[in-house]
């Protein structure tokens, strides 16, 4: 039996040998992942539940950035020692920081297991990273307003919705380029036919122009619009909440892909852990977690979502099937041009 | 109260290396001495008492208060009272305040402070406006404080800058009065600086004239007014007849000119302008050769004996053209 | 018996000058009303007319655990720097008016410069400066931010109090015995106070209410309340925003309320 003195003194060396070495074998376990992630509800989501259990798993820290703007930040900082671990953003900024040479251009299976289990779209060419979730965009509408449900994009053309129907400021508003991209497809010879793009927004006048897809979620449920384009997840989230008749229609042309994208900085000290994150972020019960809380459709195929969510989010080949997926880089390098452009055509 | 002899020893001063304020001036003071520092803006006086209070360092030459060489002492350890034109009260204190401000700068203790600050507020007839702020008060009242404030530490020199110049004319020479007669009282050195040749003629025991940055003259107000040494003195000092018959130039004041009939007068001439100063008049006469001439009339009548366009006789004693230095 | 009053004419200068006061006045506080209906608006858009009264949002904006960290942090910083920027803009204002420095025009244009860049840029800058540097984004590089754009107020209202200062009654101070440092803390601190403390007035507003300069310079979890309150709107529009707009607006009013009782706005006119 251990005397009681000798007890206290072996504890204390322990305690003595503890505090020295603490701080460094701290620092040595304890890694910190620094990554960019959305508010809302879906930040309070990740804060909440995903965060934490990603922590406690992984033996790290993680801090998350829900202060815009992202790419800014990121340009600043030391591309050696770089702000984020992880970039969280829509589709056409990744492709803004890739150019930059800020993200890494491709990830795979190899270093995300679960890219194997992913929908096509969510690596296809279109894309920089890997996307973990998408929404569709397409148009929401009153159905208080005598309106049929439409059917094709051109339905927002309806004289009938003369000052009553709501659009983005093009350039600030990715949902308002992607939308400026569907007119060329609909009207013209396809999303890159900016010519007919033009004519067809001009024949949109007069519209109601918001810059955040939250104003056009207001406008909708204030009746201030009758329809408006609009991501599905944008009237989706107030099912329940909310007993303002409003609905959302995938029209017949294709729903535009408003993509939530994972990337990985090159110069992160921790490229494991940030691919173990993205890797997290695809696995089925965190993609059910999300998704069924923000109305995302989930990337990855073997996800099974509840059947009130089931039925209205893109959860089969078929349906993924009507994703179109702009060509951001393709946008991007004519990104000046297109912003003086629209911008005339909308202010008179 | 004691009071304290103030010596100028050669003083200069120049502002910004150019400009030069006060040149070589020597003066000096005795103690108990009413004295005045007069003459136009930009002379000098001001910036020769901003010396002895310390505000201004002089570039050569000494300042000596009570025996002692206080050249390169700081203004808080002079030991001086001051009085500004503009008053320069405490506006976010009480009078009472104000005045024991000095007092309390010197560590009095409070009860004592309490005392001479109503002694000092009696002194000056302002009893009852202890807690008062100077902005309610009127400007002769702020002057009687700032009075009050600068005596109440009892300081072997007062000095004063143009301290009535904010007053009208009728309270001006009441506080000329109280000032004069409070400082004879007291027997402390006051220093008076002053525009106004009258006001000094009127309180200073003696006065030094200056002009461009030097002393013209030092002296009691009847050798100022009487025996001006230098044309600028004649001229700054009341009325004066600058007479230039070669040699060198007479000062004559026009009360001594008496006025006679044309025949056998030094000077004859007609009266161009006569104006009425209540107990004289001045007329202004041309005589038929040379500049006009002023004349005083002191009358006991109703009005002077001369009108404009008589023809006038003028005579004078030569003792009374007084020769002035070149 | 007395006589008539006499009649005062209409006069069509003072009815129009009274017009521009009412009409100057509804712009300024029509924005502050219609916030006060959003914010009381019981459903999560503005809806015409109001449906019903309901304190949802504000216990939203209360009971929310971000909100309120940002909240209090927002209160904190811009506290420390109305004391930061209120002793380094009446040391840089009694610098530039009484210090006889050569190229007093040029420094004072350099005091003021802050006010001058945009602020966004401003913040960008000190971003990059704290990164490269190694800094990082602590609490007090943020507070160095505001102070850097709040200190120009301060020195621009003490300079007018210093502008109208009559010196002699510093050297009236100093006459009487008083030591120079006495003369600081017996007449001119008290005299300049109103201007220091207006100037520090608007720093406090200035501070709580940036959000250019903090945008790149807050943290995560340590983020101030116009960023949060920007972020949150990109997400969920609702009343909540117009809650908070509602508070910050309350707690700048009692500010300038609490110092104008304290020091009086008064004594700064009367100087």
């Amino acid at each position: 039996m251990i005397s009681r003195r000798k007890a206290l003194r072996t504890g204390a060396g322990l305690a003595a040998i503890a505090a020295v070495g603490a701080p460094s074998i701290l620092h040595a376990q304890t890694k910190t992942l620094k990554i960019t992630t959305w508010g809302g509800k879906w930040g309070e989501v990740m804060k909440a539940t995903v965060l934490p259990a990603f922590e406690k798993e992984f033996k790290c820290t993680v801090s998350a950035d829900q202060a815009f703007p992202f790419l800014p930040k990121l340009q600043v900082s030391s591309k050696n020692d770089p702000i984020y671990d992880v970039l969280h953003t829509n589709s056409n900024e990744q492709w803004n920081a890739v150019v930059e040479g800020l993200v890494m251009a491709k990830i795979t299976a190899k270093e995300v297991p679960n890219i194997a289990d992913v929908y096509p779209y969510a690596v296809s060419d279109k894309i920089v990273g890997v996307t973990i979730f998408t929404s569709a965009i397409g148009l929401g509408f009153r159905t208080d307003k005598g309106l049929t449900k439409p059917t094709s994009w051109k339905d927002l053309a309806d004289p009938k919705l003369a000052g009553a129907r709501g659009g983005y400021l093009i350039p600030v508003n990715s949902l308002g380029q992607a939308h400026l991209m569907m007119l060329g497809k609909v009207y013209g010879k396809g999303l890159t036919d900016l010519d007919a793009a033009y004519k067809a927004l001009e024949a949109l006048k007069p519209i109601k122009l918001v810059d955040f897809t939250g104003q056009m979620e207001k406008m909708l449920l204030s009746a201030e619009v009758s329809m408006g384009v609009i991501h599905d997840s944008g009237v989706y989230r107030y099912e329940g909440a909310n007993m303002q008749p409003v609905d959302f229609a995938s029209p017949s042309e294709g729903v535009l892909a408003l993509e939530q994208v994972l990337n990985v900085t090159p110069g992160s000290k921790v490229k494991e852990l940030a691919f173990a994150y993205i890797d997290y972020m695809l696995r089925p019960d965190v993609q059910k977690l999300l998704a069924e809380a923000v109305w995302y459709s989930p990337a990855n195929k073997k996800v099974k979502l509840e059947a009130k969510y089931d039925a209205k989010l893109l959860t089969t080949p078929e349906k993924v099937a009507t994703l179109i997926q702009p060509d951001w880089k393709w946008y991007n390098a004519r990104r000046e041009d297109i912003d003086a452009r629209v911008t005339k055509i909308l202010k008179g | 109260m004691t009071s304290a002899a103030i010596k100028l020893d050669q003083v200069t001063k120049t502002f910004d290396g150019r400009v030069m304020a006060v040149d070589a001036v020597t003066l000096d003071i005795a103690a108990g001495e009413f004295f005045s520092l007069l003459g136009p803006s930009g002379c000098g006086k001001t910036t020769s008492l901003r010396m002895i209070a310390g505000f201004e360092h002089p570039d050569s030459g000494r300042v000596h208060v009570g025996g002692r060489d206080i050249t390169d002492l700081p203004v808080h350890r002079r030991d001086m009272g001051m009085v500004f034109q503009s008053y320069a009260l405490f506006p976010h204190r009480t009078v009472a305040e104000n005045v024991a401000f000095g007092l309390r700068m010197r560590e009095v203790p409070k009860p004592e402070i309490e005392r001479r600050v109503a002694a000092a507020l009696a002194q000056v007839a302002l009893t009852g406006f202890e807690t008062r702020k100077p902005g309610q008060l009127s400007g002769g009242q702020q002057q009687r404080v700032a009075l009050a404030r600068a005596l109440v530490v009892e300081p072997p020199v007062l000095l004063c800058d143009e301290p009535l110049g904010a007053l009208d004319r009728k309270l001006r020479q009441q506080m000329q009065f109280e000032l004069k007669e409070l400082q004879k009282r007291l027997g402390v050195t006051l220093v008076f600086v002053t525009h106004d040749q009258e006001e000094a003629l009127a309180m200073s025991d003696r006065i030094a004239v200056m002009n461009g940055g030097k002393v013209e003259q030092v002296g009691t107000p009847t050798e100022i007014y009487e025996r001006p040494r230098t044309r600028f003195v004649a001229d700054f000092i009341g009325e004066i007849n600058i007479l230039d018959g070669g040699g060198p130039l007479r000062a004559l004041r026009p009360e001594k000119i008496r006025l006679v009939a044309p025949d056998g007068a030094r000077l004859a001439g007609m009266v161009e302008t006569a104006n009425y100063l209540g107990g004289s008049t001045l007329l202004r006469v041309r005589p038929t050769t040379g500049s006009s001439m002023l004349v005083r009339e002191t009358h006991a009548g109703e009005r002077a004996s001369r009108m404009p366009g008589d023809a006038v006789g003028l005579t004078w004693n030569d003792s009374d053209a007084v020769a002035l230095e070149s | 018996m007395s006589a008539a009053p006499n009649r005062r004419p209409f006069d069509v200068g003072r009815a129009a000058y009274l017009t521009l006061n009412a009409l100057l006045l509804a712009f300024l506080l029509l924005p502050i009303a219609i916030v006060l209906v959003f914010a009381l608006n019981p459903t999560p858009y503005i809806s015409f007319p109001p449906v019903g009264v309901s304190l949802r949002w504000f216990e939203k904006f209360f009971g929310s655990a971000e909100f309120m960290n940002a909240l209090w942090l927002s209160l904190w910083v811009a506290s420390v720097v109305l004391v930061l920027s209120i002793v380094i803009g009446a040391a840089c204002a009694l610098a530039l008016a009484r210090g006889n420095l050569p190229g007093r025009a040029v420094m004072t244009a350099f005091f003021m410069s802050p006010l001058m860049v945009p602020a966004i840029l401003t913040g960008l800058a000190l971003f990059q400066a704290y990164l490269l540097s190694g800094i990082g984004r602590p609490v007090w590089g943020l507070i160095a931010a505001h102070t850097l754009v709040a200190v120009p107020y301060v020195i621009r209202t003490t300079l007018a109090v210093l502008h109208n200062f009559d010196r002699r009654i510093e050297e009236a101070a100093a006459v009487l015995g008083a030591s120079p440092t006495r003369v600081f803390f017996e007449v001119t601190l008290p005299l300049i106070r109103p201007g220091v403390f207006a100037g520090g007035v608007f720093a406090f507003i200035v501070s709580f209410d940036q959000f250019p300069v903090s945008l790149f310079l807050v943290v995560p979890k340590g983020e101030t309340l116009p960023v949060v309150l920007f972020n949150y709107m990109k997400f969920d529009l609702d009343g909540a925003i117009a809650a908070a707009s509602m508070v910050s607006i309350l707690l700048a009013l009692s500010v300038v309320l609490v110092l104008e009782r304290l020091i009086g706005l008064k004594a700064y006119v009367k100087l």
